[in-house]
C-alpha cells in the first residue's frame, strides 16, 4: 500500500510542477523570452496565500484568486517595465536580446528572493490547509486531506489552462503569435496585448502549493534546479 | 588605430592608472580590515574580468565563473588536505584543473546558445556545488575545509592580488588588440557571420571558456588561501550574482568596467552589511536598472562625462556609421 500511496503523491507533486511548468513555457515557448525569476512569481502567490489568511484572516476561497491575481499583477508590471523594450525596439536589441534578457530576469530573481528576505524574513510560513479532513481513505489508501484537495484543484487549473489555450479567442490569438509574431500582427492581433497575457497568465498562474515546506524565500531557490531542467 | 583598438587602449590605460591608486592606497590604508576587503574586492574583480572575457567580449553567457573559483580552492585545498602538497604545487593545478574543465564545458556547451547555454551553465555551476556539498568524506562538506595561509600579513596577499590582476589585465590587453580579439568580438556580434569569414568559431569559444575558467581557478585558489577555509558557499548562486553585478554596474564589455565595478559592489556591499541592510537586494536593482536604462555601465556614464560619446561600443556605433555621420 505504502507503493500506491508514493505514486499518488507523486502524481499530486507532479501536478504542481505541471502547473509551474506551464507559467514557464508559456513564456519561454510563446516569446522565447528567458525568465530565470519564475520560480519567484511561484514564491510570491505562496506568500499572497500564506499571509493573507494567516494575517488578514482572509477566507480562503477569497486568498485562492487573489494569490493568482497578484501574480497575475507582478507579471504584468514585469513585462510592462523590464520585458516590452524586447520587441518594442526589436531591430537593434536583437544582437542584445538574449543578454538583456537573462540579465535583466535573473536581476529580478535575485531582488525578488533578497525582498522577500528583507520584508518578511527567511522564516517558513505555513498558509492554512485547504480541508479539514486531516485524512482521506482512498480504498487501501490514506491521503493527506490537504494534498489531495491540493491535487484536484491544480488538476482542475490544468484543464482550465488547456481549454483556454485551445478553445477561448484569446488563447487562439496566443498560440499565433507563438508561431509568427509578425504575422500574427499583420492579421490583426495586438502582439503587446498577448504577451501581457502571457505574462500575466504565467505569473498567476495558480500559486497552490503542498504547504509542507510553506512558503519561504528560500523555497525559490529550491525551485530553482527543477527549472533549469524544465527548460531544457 | 581603429576604433575598436583605441577604445580598449585607453580602457587599458585607465584601468592601469586605476590599479596604480589601489597599488599606493596601503600607504594610507593600514587597517586590516580594510586591506582585507581591498583583497575580497580584487578577487571578485578578478571574477569579473574573467566573465566578462565570456560573456562581454565572446558573447558566451556563462552563470558559472563562480564554480570555476571553486574549482580552483578545491583543488589546492585538497591536494594539500589529503596528499599534503604545498601551495605552490596546489595553485598551478588549480589553475590547470580550473582551465581544463573550462574547456571540457566549453567544448560541451559550444552548440547552445542564449538561455540554452545560461542555463547549462547554471546547471552545471549547481551540480557541482551540490557535489562538493554532499561527498564531506572526502571534501568535508559544509564543514569546511581548512587551508594553510601563504603569508603572514595582509600586505603580501594584497600585493600578489594586485600583482595577478596587472598580469590578467595586461594579458587580456594583449589578447583583445591582437585578431584572437578581434575572432572573439566577431562571435560575439554575429556567430554565423564570424564563421563564414573563416573564423574557427569552435576553438575560439572553447579557448574563451578555457582562459576564463584558469583566472578564476586561479583567483578562487588564491582566495582560499587568504581566507583560509574553503566551502561550498563560494560557488552559491548569490556569489555569481555578485560578479555578475560587478561587471553590469561597472559596464559590460569594456576593460575597465568590471574592475571599477567589484571595488564598489565590494565596498558598497561592506557598507550595506554594516548598517544591517541587504546588499543583494541593492545591488539586483541596479543591475536591474543598468541593464534596462543604461547598458553601458559606470563606465559608459564617466566617459559620457569626458564627452567621447564618439568612441561609444561597436554595436552602439553601427547605426550612426551607417548613417554617414
Amino acid at each position: 500500500m505504502l507503493t500506491l500511496e508514493a505514486i499518488l503523491v507523486g502524481l499530486i507533486m507532479g501536478v504542481f510542477y505541471g502547473l509551474m511548468a506551464f507559467g514557464l513555457t508559456l513564456i519561454f515557448g510563446i516569446l522565447k523570452v528567458v525568465y530565470f525569476a519564475h520560480g519567484e512569481s511561484f514564491m510570491i502567490g505562496a506568500f499572497t496565500y500564506s499571509l493573507l489568511a494567516l494575517w488578514l484572516g482572509v477566507p480562503l476561497w477569497l486568498a485562492i484568486p487573489s494569490a493568482i491575481l497578484v501574480g497575475g499583477l507582478v507579471g504584468v508590471v514585469v513585462e510592462r517595465l523590464l520585458i516590452r523594450p524586447l520587441y518594442e525596439k526589436f531591430g537593434d536589441w536583437q544582437a542584445m536580446r538574449d543578454e538583456y534578457a537573462i540579465i535583466v530576469t535573473f536581476g529580478l530573481s535575485l531582488f525578488l528572493v533578497n525582498l522577500a528576505n528583507q520584508v518578511f524574513g527567511p522564516y517558513p510560513f505555513r498558509g492554512p490547509e485547504l480541508t479539514d479532513v486531516a485524512r482521506f481513505q482512498l480504498g487501501p489508501m490514506i491521503i493527506g486531506g490537504h494534498r489531495l484537495v491540493a491535487g484536484a484543484v491544480g488538476v482542475m487549473v490544468l484543464g482550465a489552462a488547456y481549454l483556454f489555450i485551445q478553445h477561448s479567442f484569446w488563447g487562439k490569438q496566443i498560440r499565433a503569435v507563438a508561431q509568427s509574431r509578425f504575422g500574427a500582427s499583420i492579421a490583426g492581433i495586438d502582439t503587446r496585448m498577448v504577451s501581457m497575457l502571457v505574462f500575466a497568465l504565467a505569473g498567476g498562474h495558480l500559486r497552490l502549493r503542498d504547504p509542507d515546506p510553506g512558503a519561504a524565500p528560500a523555497s525559490a531557490g529550491a525551485v530553482r534546479p527543477a527549472r533549469a531542467r524544465g527548460l531544457r | 588605430m581603429s576604433g575598436s583598438r583605441l577604445r580598449i587602449r585607453n580602457e587599458f590605460l585607465a584601468s592601469l592608472v586605476f590599479l596604480a591608486i589601489v597599488a599606493l592606497l596601503p600607504l594610507w590604508v593600514t587597517s586590516p580590515y580594510w586591506q582585507g576587503l581591498f583583497i575580497i574586492s580584487m578577487y571578485f574583480a578578478l571574477l569579473a574580468i574573467a566573465w566578462n572575457l565570456l560573456a562581454g567580449y565572446t558573447g558566451q553567457f556563462s552563470l558559472a565563473p563562480t564554480a570555476f573559483a571553486m574549482i580552483g580552492a578545491y583543488t589546492t585545498g585538497l591536494l594539500a588536505y589529503h596528499y599534503g602538497l604545498s601551495p605552490l604545487v596546489g595553485i598551478p593545478a588549480a589553475i590547470v584543473a580550473s582551465g581544463a574543465i573550462g574547456m571540457g564545458l566549453g567544448r560541451v556547451v559550444f552548440r547552445l546558445r542564449g538561455p540554452y547555454l545560461a542555463l547549462t551553465t547554471l546547471a552545471f555551476a549547481e551540480i557541482l556545488r551540490h557535489v562538493v556539498r554532499n561527498a564531506h568524506e572526502f571534501t568535508r562538506g559544509e564543514f569546511g575545509l581548512r587551508v594553510q595561509a601563504l603569508f603572514d600579513t595582509h600586505l603580501a596577499y594584497y600585493y600578489v592580488f594586485l600583482l595577478l590582476l596587472a598580469v590578467v589585465q595586461t594579458g587580456l590587453y594583449l589578447m583583445l588588440r591582437s585578431p584572437a580579439g578581434l575572432y572573439l568580438q566577431a562571435i560575439r556580434d554575429d556567430e554565423t557571420a564570424a564563421a563564414s569569414r573563416g573564423v574557427n568559431v569552435v576553438f575560439w569559444k572553447t579557448t574563451a571558456f578555457a582562459l576564463s575558467g584558469a583566472i578564476c581557478g586561479i583567483a578562487g585558489a588564491l582566495n582560499v588561501h587568504f581566507a583560509e577555509i574553503a566551502s561550498p558557499q563560494i560557488g552559491h548562486i548569490f556569489e555569481t550574482g555578485l560578479v555578475l553585478a560587478s561587471a553590469v554596474i561597472g559596464g559590460m564589455g569594456t576593460m575597465i568596467g568590471p574592475l571599477i565595478g567589484a571595488f564598489l559592489v565590494e565596498i558598497t556591499s561592506e557598507q550595506f552589511r554594516a548598517l544591517g541592510l541587504n546588499h543583494m537586494l541593492f545591488f539586483a536593482f541596479m543591475v536591474i536598472v543598468i541593464v534596462r536604462a543604461f547598458r553601458e555601465g559606470l563606465w559608459g556614464l564617466v566617459r559620457l562625462a569626458l564627452g567621447r560619446r564618439r568612441a561609444g561600443p561597436a554595436r552602439k556605433a553601427r547605426p550612426a556609421e551607417a548613417s554617414g555621420s
